[in-house]
């Protein structure tokens, strides 16, 4: 006979979700796996000779790029030989400056810095998190996607997550040939949401640099690392290539950063017996030596695998916070699905949403689940209202802001005329007034008439052979009426001849001034310093939709 | 033009000459830091295009009336040289690093650009093929980075058997 407790239990949503006992052999362990190397440096003349217990000459390609790239060397010796917990509770100590500990912590060996995080349980690495995110002010970042890959939608769509207050804002593709279109889009629709927001369209990493090269997007995301040679060889990349082409996106003044994350390695079947922590560790310090300025990280779409063993959750946060530690721009995951459990989800997302990272999600739906590209978020366009509550129940900043259903309706109509007009400004196939209309009130694709696939995939592929670039958007645009919005995609063009947003965790304003670790670094030193809402924003987080005047009953 | 872009145009040429009035103009030495950052606010007039166009003569109005190209909307060496002196000025040395790859590869044009990564893929290359994209750069691009950078790669993937074997 069955206790109808357990029964009760056994149909909860968090028993749907799959767990794992640890397998520290074939790398399913979170962190501390006993495979893990214990932390070592020898320099000779300057160069290592040993680093995490294995000699120069058994270097693999990674370690070899680490060692020539990835360490700062000249603290190196004095840093490696503090004692892991001293360094662990410098992370969390406010009286020692973010800087100071930059300093020691980028000259750290990928095993020591491993160590020193494994030392904090998670209240320690959100206090770490307040005082390493490299920006001053937290962000946020979404998803603009739809299963049609329907234009019209995607520019609504942009242009309401972009009042709603994302930051930057990342499409991809149900159809490949789509890339140009939905590029556009979200660039196009975003500004009219609120000018100064950085766009970018996730394909494969030849295709993703052209589309930025012809001003489609402002920035690039997916170039992914990962810690092992092996892994790296499946993932068809070396170190040197990442570097090379973190470099090309630089000359042609696009920001851009890494993509890695736990659970990639033992996912793909070669984790060597590590923890997934420590390599991810490697993976950081490949895209610090790379000299990408930031990461997506927190195990992004591998999320099951760390979450599905113990210590998981903890391990993403730990992640993140290596990624500040070395003095990166962290875009720290909280996208892919990873459970059915609604207390999970928030459990996993308020590591970063308490403390505040540079982009909290990256990123957050901002369309139905059924229209998310990249595999569902964890938070989604139905989970708004939550989020916006969650800040003014914890008067924290997680980047968005209440809109009202009028304005938001009237941007959604804007965008969906704007990309009507460019469309027909640049011959390409029509967009008639009953798709704007379905896009200014739509929740999703489902509510959006289908259009001609064949017609619109021959007029993307023409887009490329015509040699459209962003300029030819601006004229466009200027040509149907629309100023503002094509002084806004100028505006954004622009950007890449100053190099100004190139730099560690830039965002740009609605006036295109550039938001940075240079110029606004995180100078957290304990409570009432740091970023601090003002009291415009945090009127802003009050005003949420629902609250009713109590005067008024 | 109207009277007012008239003005905006004068205003911007006086500025040049006598820099920004809002401190923030580059020391004599050539050398920026994050004082001078974000440099396309503080010191516009001292930031060109790849092509030689102003960033303050920079304007939608340009864009429309076909004086601005796609061509000008590429950033200069130069620019990526005070980018690099920014990163420095805030101990972000890789990065520095990378931004002074990328002053090289301006030069480069997009296509070949994209096949120099493709060749840097593992198995795609052999070694002298690495060597001689490396040649070219120097040669062709004036490089100096790029090349010893490749020519690194060329001799690690020898070593780690990731070469095109024919």
């Amino acid at each position: 006979m069955r206790s109808k407790r357990f029964e009760v239990l056994d149909a909860r949503p968090v028993n749907q979700d799959g767990f794992v006992t640890e397998w520290p052999e074939v790398g399913l362990i979170a962190m501390e796996s006993p495979n893990d190397p214990k932390p070592s440096l020898k320099l000779v003349d300057g160069k290592v000779v040993e680093m995490d217990g294995k000699k120069r000459e058994d270097f693999d390609m990674v370690d070899t790029f680490i060692a020539t790239y990835g360490i700062r060397l000249e603290d190196a010796e004095r840093a490696n030989a503090i004692d892991s917990g001293d360094l662990a509770r410098m992370l969390v100590d406010f009286n020692v400056p973010r800087a100071e500990v930059v300093k020691l912590t980028t000259a750290l060996t990928p095993a020591k810095l491993t160590e020193v995080v494994s030392k904090l349980n998670v209240v320690e690495m959100m206090t770490a998190v307040s005082k390493m995110r490299a920006r001053l002010s937290p962000a946020n970042q979404c998803h603009v996607t739809n299963v049609k890959d329907n234009p019209v939608q995607l520019a609504a769509d942009a242009a309401e997550a972009a009042l709603r207050g994302f930051a930057e804002q990342e499409t991809t593709v149900g159809i490949v040939r789509y890339a140009p279109f939905n590029a556009i889009s979200i660039m196009v629709g975003a500004q009219i949401g609120r000018p100064g927001i950085l766009t970018q369209c996730a394909v494969e990493e030849a295709t993703e640099l052209a589309l930025g090269m012809r001003g489609f997007t402002a920035y690039a995301e997916t170039v992914s690392v990962y810690g092992t040679e092996a892994v790296f060889m499946d993932g068809d990349d070396t170190p040197w290539s990442k570097a090379f082409l973190a470099s090309c996106y630089a000359s042609r003044g696009l920001k851009m950063r890494f993509t890695s994350g736990t659970g990639s390695e033992v996912q793909m079947g070669y984790a060597e017996g590590k923890s997934m922590l420590y390599l991810e560790a490697r993976c950081l310090y490949i895209t610090k030596g790379a000299g990408s300025q930031g990461t997506q990280n927190g195990s992004v779409s591998c999320c099951g695998v760390p979450a599905a063993v113990p210590s998981g959750i903890r391990a993403m946060l730990a992640e993140n916070l290596i990624g500040m530690c070395l003095d990166l721009e962290c875009a720290s995951s909280n996208d892919q699905t990873f459970t059915h459990s609604d207390l999970r989800r928030i459990a996993r997302a308020i590591m970063q949403f308490a403390p505040g990272t540079d982009f909290i999600c990256s990123g957050y739906s901002s369309v139905p689940n059924y229209d998310n590209m990249f595999a569902g978020s964890n938070w989604d366009a139905e989970d708004y209202d939550d989020w916006c509550v969650i800040q003014r129940d914890l008067k924290i900043d997680g980047g968005l802001r209440p809109v009202a259903e009028e304005e938001t309706v009237v941007v959604r109509n804007k965008a969906a005329k704007v990309i009507q007009a460019l469309y027909r400004e640049l011959g390409l196939p029509e967009i008639t007034d009953a798709e704007v209309e379905a896009a200014t009130y739509a929740h999703g694709s489902q509510d959006m008439p289908d259009r001609n696939v064949v017609e619109d995939l021959k007029a993307a592929d023409n887009v490329l052979k015509r040699g459209l670039t962003g300029i030819d958007l601006v004229k466009a645009l200027a040509r149907a009426g629309y100023e503002d919005v094509a002084g806004s995609v100028f505006g954004m063009l622009k950007q890449r001849v100053s190099g100004d947003y190139l730099h560690t965790a830039a965002i740009l304003t609605k006036d295109f001034n550039v938001v940075s670790a240079v110029n606004y670094p995180n100078d957290y030193r304990g409570p009432s310093t740091g970023y601090q809402l003002s009291d415009e924003r945090w009127a802003e987080i009050k005003n949420i939709r629902k609250a009713i005047d109590p005067e008024s009953i | 033009m109207d009277q007012e872009q008239l003005i905006r145009q004068i205003m911007a040429q006086v500025m040049a000459t006598i820099g920004s009035p809002s401190a923030a103009s580059a020391p004599a030495g050539g050398q920026v830091t994050k004082e001078q950052y974000p440099l396309g606010e503080k010191i516009p007039n001292q930031i060109k295009s790849a092509s030689g166009k102003q960033l303050t003569d920079f304007s939608l109005e340009g864009v429309v009336s076909g004086a601005l190209t796609a061509e000008d909307f590429r950033i200069a060496p130069e620019t990526l040289e005070m980018q690099a002196q920014v990163a420095e000025s805030v101990n972000r040395g890789a990065f520095s690093r990378n931004l002074r790859r990328a002053a090289e590869l301006i030069a480069v044009p997009d296509d070949e650009l994209l096949s120099i990564y493709n060749a840097l893929r593992p198995y795609r290359s052999t070694k002298a093929e690495l060597y001689a994209i490396a040649d070219k750069l120097e040669s062709q691009y004036g490089c100096k980075i790029n090349p010893a950078f490749i020519r690194e790669a060329a001799d690690v993937y020898e070593q780690r058997g990731r070469l095109r074997v024919d």
